[in-house]
């Protein structure tokens, strides 16, 4: 299972951001990743609208019952549908796989299609490479993954032209460091 | 049975005696808040919102609706009617809406008022709260107390956006006190203030106010019961016509779409929701921020709003047509609102902040609240995942998180019991 922050390969764009104060922790993560307490997975499929945003939804529901903050589980619902709308809209389909820890949320998209050729022109507000059927569904705004980036402690994306793209994300339970 | 001591006052009981044990209403409630254990039907206080689905799913007539009786006015010198506005959707189209209202006099009461009366100034309240609150976007209106106990259970933090100023009734119910100790000289123990109301929540609404200072009517009565004892009286009505004001324009709060439509302006935008899955639906969008285009969401958890509601004995769109009728073709009586705009200033109509009462939390600690999402996890792979129900939980994760809390046991699931009665054989 691609769980941790793995090293990445040469041959793959990638993308590192981690909000100021969460360096350490991030960094303790990414070398000795724990064993998640309660995992989640659902897949994502290809352009299906209707069903992308049940794994966000079923990962807010599952963080209601453990109390977390609401604040902290709106930024993990925002973060969760914006990349899942992401793998639904742009690639052939993938998962969602949810990692669960008594102090954080660790959530990883997996999928394949074309790749994330430019990560940081993709990290721009507005800039956007969606095509017209997913724009006349009302997405392809260009703001899904700066969204991420702003409500997640940490976000990494790693992209193979046409083939793999990870994205994967961390967000701390506790809002004070 | 395990009878949980609570706090929370419900429109609702059970009668034992008539209850099979099917599950329609376990299956059927928003808050998961029906077991059968036992083969028989057992709803927990501290999850019902009292929107009133179960009695109308149920086919024994064992889920009944709470009202008080009509003799309780009889306790009273000063006896007032306050009408919801859905009331006057329940007629035949024959029988006049002065006829409908006169025939409430009838009843024994000396006066008769309407929630509609105080439609208008409500609108103005509401912009009025809407611009002074624009941090808190989107406004949530807060009239109907299903939705209120949805926020207070399942989105607490929700709870700062809820429209924080007491419901036309209520605001009636202050002012018409007021006028009728001054007017009238009667002391207040002797007026006697009833709502008759078009379901289950408004009714525990008045038995058990959420967030008011203090308890304003002296009872409520069902639509449907009014009207079963009003009929009698409107043959009689209808051969000499009351002369009476009437509200029509006001008839609008019953129907959550125009009430909406009324409160949308040029500054601000308005949305329109009704039947309790859409409103838990957009409850969550607004959670997270996906309808912050919005300045006010008019909540009904009813189809099409109050319209919709249990205590009712005409189809909600049927209703809803002729109460558009009364809106087009009639005109509003005057009404002085200065009375009102006193009360208002005053902040007569102020409720208290509203408190979360979360149902959905494991643990009040994350630790021992994951262990148990881990257990219960465990134990949903070794259910059949078919969700029949007949275990008396609503779903086999349900079940799930029963057994992790201890209310129920994995000997309760009848397949599996079945599937092991048979590797026995």
């Amino acid at each position: 299972m691609a769980r941790a922050f793995a090293a990445a390969r040469s041959d793959m764009a990638e993308y590192l951001h981690i909000q100021s104060g969460r360096e350490q922790a991030v960094r303790d993560f990414i070398e000795k990743p724990p064993e998640a307490d309660v995992s989640l997975d659902s897949p994502i499929p290809e352009k299906d609208f209707n069903s992308a945003g049940k794994g966000s939804a079923e990962v807010k529901n599952l963080l209601k019952r453990l109390g977390v903050n609401p604040e902290v589980l709106r930024r993990v619902a925002v973060s969760a549908y914006e990349a899942e709308i992401n793998v639904a809209a742009h690639s052939q389909g993938g998962e969602m796989l949810s990692h669960i820890y008594p102090d954080m949320i660790h959530v990883v998209f997996n999928d394949e299609g074309p790749g994330i050729a430019d990560i940081e022109q993709a990290m721009v507000p507005g800039y956007s490479t969606a095509d017209e059927m997913v724009r006349e569904l009302g997405f392809g705004a260009g703001l899904g993954l700066p969204n991420i980036k702003k409500n997640a402690d940490a976000l990494r994306i790693r992209s193979e032209a046409n083939g793999k793209t990870q994205l994967e994300f961390l967000i701390f339970f506790n809002s004070d460091e | 049975m395990n009878k949980e001591e609570s706090q929370y006052y419900h429109a609702l009981y059970i009668l034992p005696d008539n209850c099979t044990g099917c599950t329609a209403c376990v299956r059927v409630c928003p808050t998961e808040a029906i077991r059968v254990r036992d083969r028989k039907a057992w709803i927990d206080p501290n999850r019902c919102v009292d929107c009133g689905k179960c009695i109308e799913v149920c086919e024994f007539h064992a889920i009944l609706p709470h009202s008080d009786p009509l003799d309780l006015i009889q306790n009273f010198k000063y006896r007032i009617a306050i009408l919801s506005s859905s009331y006057f959707g329940q007629f035949t189209e024959d029988i006049s809406y002065e006829v409908a209202k006169q025939a409430v006099f009838e009843l024994g009461f000396d006066e008769v008022q309407e929630e509609a009366m105080v439609t208008e100034f409500m609108i103005s309240m509401i912009r009025d709260y809407i611009r002074g609150n624009r941090a808190k976007r989107p406004i949530l209106s807060s009239n109907c107390p299903t939705v209120v106990r949805l926020v207070q259970l399942k989105y607490p933090s929700l709870l700062p956006n809820l429209f924080h100023l007491e419901a036309p009734m209520s605001i009636l119910t202050s002012y018409i006190r007021e006028r009728v100790m001054e007017e009238k000289g009667i002391p207040e123990e002797d007026i006697g203030i009833f709502l008759i109301v078009p379901c289950p929540a408004h009714m525990t609404a008045v038995h058990q106010p959420e967030g008011a200072y203090k308890r304003l009517q002296d009872g409520a009565f069902s639509i449907g019961m009014i009207y079963g004892r009003v009929h009698e009286h409107l043959k009689n009505l209808q051969n000499n016509p009351p002369q009476i004001d009437t509200y029509p324009k006001g008839l609008t709060w019953a129907l959550s779409g125009v009430q909406a439509e009324l409160v949308d302006c040029e500054d601000i935008r308005t949305l329109s929701v009704n039947g309790v899955e859409n409103v838990m639906e957009i409850l969550s969008r607004v959670e997270d921020h996906y309808l912050d285009q919005y300045d006010y969401i008019v909540l009904r958890s009813c189809t099409n709003g109050c319209v919709g509601g249990s205590f009712n004995v005409e189809n909600p769109f049927v209703a809803m047509s002729r109460i558009k009728k009364m809106i087009k073709e009639g005109e509003n009586a005057g009404l002085d609102t200065q009375g009102l705009e006193k009360l208002y200033q005053q902040g007569e109509f102020d409720v208290s902040p509203l408190a979360p009462r979360s149902i959905l939390e494991l643990d009040k600690d994350i630790k021992k609240a994951i262990m148990k999402m881990k257990k219960l996890n465990e134990i949903l792979t070794t259910l059949p995942g078919l969700n029949c129900c007949a275990c008396g939980s609503p779903s086999c994760y349900a079940l799930a998180e029963d057994i992790v809390q201890g209310k129920a046991t994995i000997d309760d699931c009848v397949v599996l019991l079945r599937r092991h009665s048979k590797e026995e054989d």
